[in-house]
């Protein structure tokens, strides 16, 4: 599907870097979802896993918040295409569980714009899976 | 080297690297990368060193090992200014060993230089066949 967007290359990675992955390390959870459409599809691909709309989103990054002590993205390197709402980018997630236990993943994500918001987002996790 | 066009993106992707992949054109598919480019299947964290060496070899035993390779239903993230290409696609691979049609979802991070892949990232949904 070709979804519709007007934000430039610029709006792209703001909307990425300043309001997806900051709303998430700082655990805001209606920060995070405001991002995206209410049918939203968020797919981590390496597992298979598939969260279709609004409360299932919800509940994916409520448990991830619920586990972790710590989150945070880092080295976000953006590959933006403009011209068709995507952008895809690779960065380093680091999770601290609540036991104290501390993983880094090396991802990659894929966004596809539809007007002002994400429509599909696809994770693709470096090693175990976290999330 | 000037801008590269946005099709050079997609055509070296598809119409090159992966066609000469899928009919198992070794030159084909070495003639994409650089003579020092990196590949590194991330879902694994095994990294293949050199055109000429560590992708070759990888390449040989892809090869070997398979009697049909297709990849298909592209979806690519283009980055002129970044000369970069971050592609989500569908695998189907049979092994001689099992006779038997194995899927995959997988996404690569093309990096170019003057037109030929420096570094590639690959993540698979599902075990490593880049060994």
């Amino acid at each position: 599907m070709q979804y519709q967007t007007n934000l430039n290359r610029q709006q792209l990675v703001e909307l990425v870097l300043t309001r997806y992955f900051a709303n998430i390390d700082r655990k805001d959870l209606d920060g995070t979802l405001a991002c995206f459409h209410d049918c939203a599809l968020v797919t981590v691909q390496t597992s298979f896993a598939l969260h279709e709309g609004t409360a299932s989103v919800r509940r994916m990054f409520a448990d991830l918040f619920a586990r972790h002590s710590r989150i945070a993205h880092k080295n976000v390197n953006c590959t933006v295409d403009a011209k068709n709402g995507r952008i895809a980018a690779s960065y380093i997630e680091e999770l601290v569980a609540n036991d104290g236990v501390r993983s880094v993943f090396e991802n990659t994500a894929f966004w596809r714009l539809r007007a002002d918001r994400f429509q599909e987002l696809y994770v693709y996790v470096s090693g175990a899976q976290s999330h | 080297m000037s801008q590269l066009a946005y099709e050079y993106y997609v055509d070296i992707v598809t119409k090159r690297y992966f066609d000469a992949v899928d009919k198992q054109d070794l030159q084909r598919v070495l003639d994409c990368f650089h003579a020092d480019a990196t590949l590194k299947e991330m879902t694994s964290n095994t990294e293949h060193r050199g055109r000429e060496i560590g992708i070759k070899k990888m390449f040989e035993s892809l090869f070997d090992a398979h009697s049909r390779i297709w990849h298909g239903n592209f979806v690519h993230t283009v980055d002129i200014e970044g000369q970069a290409i971050c592609s989500q696609f569908s695998v189907e691979v049979t092994p001689h060993a099992s006779g038997q049609e194995l899927r995959y979802e997988n996404c690569n991070r093309f990096y170019l230089l003057d037109g030929k892949f420096d570094r590639v990232y690959v993540y698979m949904s599902g075990d490593n066949l880049l060994k």
